[in-house]
């Protein structure tokens, strides 16, 4: 992932130098800044990058117009920068194709969420393996490796696990796990998530009634905990 | 009722009142003067039945008079006589000379009814005979009604009819005249409504009160006018201070992230950082309350499944990194799972935000909040509970009566507060919902959004 080359648009100086220092640190390899949209569409045109950061408010070319241009020649992720409402305004940023957008003023952790979660999605990674506690999950095979056996996963499992582990470190509701097992009428189906989440704890646990790796949050959802990685 | 119709049905019931002030008191005045001329009528005159009772007759048939009659009959200029059977004078007082001391029937018949020469006078029968008593001349006037029986019975019952009809015919045009200066007027009171709640007026510039409607256009005009402006001024505003300030959260995260920096200089960032975020969500609360105020901001309608909602809502705040202190828990009814409103999803978010946020700000000592969904009789509920320190009577007055329009700073010009709750009333307004308080000091503070009418899943 770090080696995706992000493209920053924006005309304000400042926040541009925030940006590239927030990727910076964080690791990632390539950030290329430009001002204005017309600098933006020769490069994207000559090269693809990995994604496109795009301020709504530009001189000139305005953000969703130079969105309608880079979709006239190409797929790239776009993660938008408004203000609160703008976006809104103009919903219209996901329906001109925008992956995302971020509401202005953002804190560092939250572009940086934001960025990772579009490029996890764009480029899915091949062979995805999920170290936990106890044993570790590869989502490209959907089998549990714990104490060198392989246990399979079933497809709701894997569907859950999957949504966890995209989310790792963070709750993710019941709503939104019953969502991923039913489909868009998901109400009432706690009891049969429950029993998924029995069966996936067997699987990824130790010790499955005091788990560490999946975690209950009561009346809210669930968190996957990864282990960490050792230094 | 609405006050302008009360007034108008005060109105109406005093100007039926007055009416009837007034028929009474001319029914008063009719009687005093009727008893007045009695009373002074009264003063001189002799009563017949006084010279009958003063005429006394034995078994014998002698008759004799009592003392002072004769001096009665002077002082009122009157005399008297009694006739017999045969028409003959039997007793005479002061009887005038010019009259005649014998009578036909035809003669008694007549002056019974009318005069005798000129000389009113009264008969009554007297156990010796005829008893006639006569007044001075022009003394008295006499007429003699005599009509047809139905003829009374009409005049009668037309007089009744006469007056009823005049009563209500009164009192129909009074309401009839009322009804159509409320209706000239309806227009205008409804304007001033209007133009109170800070909306638009457009009322016809004609009639007899165009002048007024021309004004009350103008001055609603006026203050959507100026609304309008400060919504403008204050989204203009908000959206500038947006990238400079994203610019300070950005560096002052990223400087409290360098684990190069020493210890003293990253927590220094972290103070900036929070700052920022706190002067972040208060310029994302005004922008947001100045357009709900202005409605400049439509709702985006869909079912909301309030549960699934706040357990969003708390888990942002639970990864968001809470400080230990604070602990949230989260609880919702079976029923509740199943229930939606139709809702914009983004701005209940920001209200349900907002109130855990407040609990966060208003107990830096930490605090327990407790966030329940709750079914009710055709109603769903979110509550809000914290166990801090809760806020005195008098300031839970003010929130829960505060406003729902952007005016009220405190003497310190102290917003923060004030806008939060204003910004979680005017959200809940907009879904039809209301926003219950209830605090007391030292024994946390409680906010309850009811929402009526959800509507409820059925799986088949």
């Amino acid at each position: 992932m770090l080696d995706k080359e992000i493209l920053v648009v924006d005309d304000e100086r400042d926040l541009r130098m925030m940006i590239r220092s927030i990727f910076d640190s964080a690791g990632y390899k390539q950030v290329t800044t430009v001002a204005s949209g017309e600098d933006a569409l020769p490069l994207i045109a000559k090269k693809t990058p990995g994604i496109v950061i795009l301020d709504v408010m530009l001189p000139g070319m305005d953000g969703f117009e130079l969105l309608q241009e880079i979709r006239a020649i190409s797929n790239v992720p776009v993660l938008m920068l408004t203000a609160r409402g703008e976006a809104e305004d103009r919903l219209d940023g996901f329906e001109l194709g925008a992956d995302d957008y971020l509401v202005k003023p953002f804190l560092p952790q939250e572009l940086l969420l934001r960025v990772q979660a579009i490029l996890k999605r764009a480029y899915p990674e091949k062979g995805r393996i999920v170290r936990l506690a106890a044993s570790s999950v590869d989502l490209g095979r959907a089998e549990v490796i714990k104490a060198g056996r392989r246990i399979p996963l079933t497809a709701k499992e894997y569907s859950i696990l999957e949504k966890l582990a995209d989310n790792a470190g963070r709750i993710v509701t019941i709503g939104v796990l019953c969502q991923t097992l039913c489909g868009d009428i998901w109400q009432g189906y706690e009891t049969t998530l429950m029993t998924h989440i029995r069966h996936l704890r067997e699987k990824i646990e130790d010790n499955p009634s005091k788990p560490v790796s999946l975690l209950t949050v009561k009346g809210l959802g669930y968190k996957l905990v990864l282990k960490e990685p050792e230094q | 009722m609405k006050p302008a119709e009360r007034f108008f049905r005060k109105y109406f019931l005093a100007m039926v009142g007055i009416i009837l002030l007034f028929l009474s008191l001319n029914a008063g005045l009719l009687c005093s003067v009727l008893l007045w001329a009695w009373d002074s009528s009264n003063e001189s005159e002799i009563s017949i039945y006084a010279v009958r009772d003063g005429v006394a007759v034995d078994s014998a048939g002698n008759l004799t008079t009592a003392d002072g009659l004769e001096e009665q009959l002077r002082e009122n200029q009157s005399w008297a006589m009694l006739l017999d059977e045969a028409g003959d004078v039997i007793w005479e007082e002061r009887l005038p000379e010019e009259l005649p001391r014998h009578y036909t029937p035809t003669d008694v018949a007549k002056f019974s009814r009318w005069y005798l020469k000129d000389y009113p006078v009264f008969v009554l029968e007297h156990p010796a005979g005829l008893l006639v008593v006569g007044a001075a001349k022009n003394s008295f006037v006499k007429y003699y009604l005599t009509y047809k029986e139905p003829y009374i019975r009409i005049i009668l019952a037309g007089f009744t009819v006469m007056v009823a009809v005049n009563l209500i015919a009164v009192v129909l045009l009074i309401w009839w005249n009322m009804r159509r200066v409320e209706k000239a007027v309806a227009p205008i009171l409804r304007g001033i409504a209007t133009v109170s709640a800070g909306q638009p007026v457009n009322l016809p510039e004609r009639g007899e009160l165009a002048e007024i409607n021309r004004q009350l256009n103008q001055a609603g005009a006026f203050i959507v006018k100026k609304d309008g402006a400060r919504a403008d001024w204050i989204s203009g505003v908000s959206h500038d201070v947006r990238t400079p300030l994203s610019v300070i959260l950005g560096f002052a995260g990223q400087l409290e992230d360098d684990q190069s920096l020493p210890a003293y200089a990253r927590e220094q960032a972290g103070r900036i950082r929070k700052q920022s975020e706190k002067l972040r969500s208060l310029v994302a609360d005004l922008n947001l309350a100045s357009r709900l105020e202005y409605a400049m901001q439509p709702l985006r309608l869909g079912p909301v499944y309030l549960v699934e909602l706040a357990r969003q809502v708390v888990c942002e705040f639970l990864d968001g990194g809470l400080e230990e202190q604070y602990e949230i828990e989260f609880c919702a009814d079976q029923k509740s799972e199943f229930v939606s409103i139709p809702g914009d999803e983004t701005l209940l978010k920001r209200a349900l935000g907002n109130l855990i946020q407040n609990s966060i700000v208003h107990n830096p000592q930490g605090c327990r909040i407790a966030v329940s969904v709750l079914c009710g009789e055709n109603c769903v509920r979110v509550e809000v509970a914290d166990d801090g320190v809760g806020v005195a009577a008098e300031k839970l007055k003010q929130l829960a009566v505060g406003g729902r329009r952007l005016e009220s700073t405190d003497e310190r010009l102290n917003l923060r507060h004030g806008l939060g709750v204003l910004l979680v009333r005017q959200i809940i307004a907009a879904h039809n919902g209301t926003v219950a308080m209830a605090s007391e000091p030292q024994k946390g503070f409680k906010t309850t959004l009811t929402f009526p009418c959800p509507v409820e899943l059925r799986r088949n």
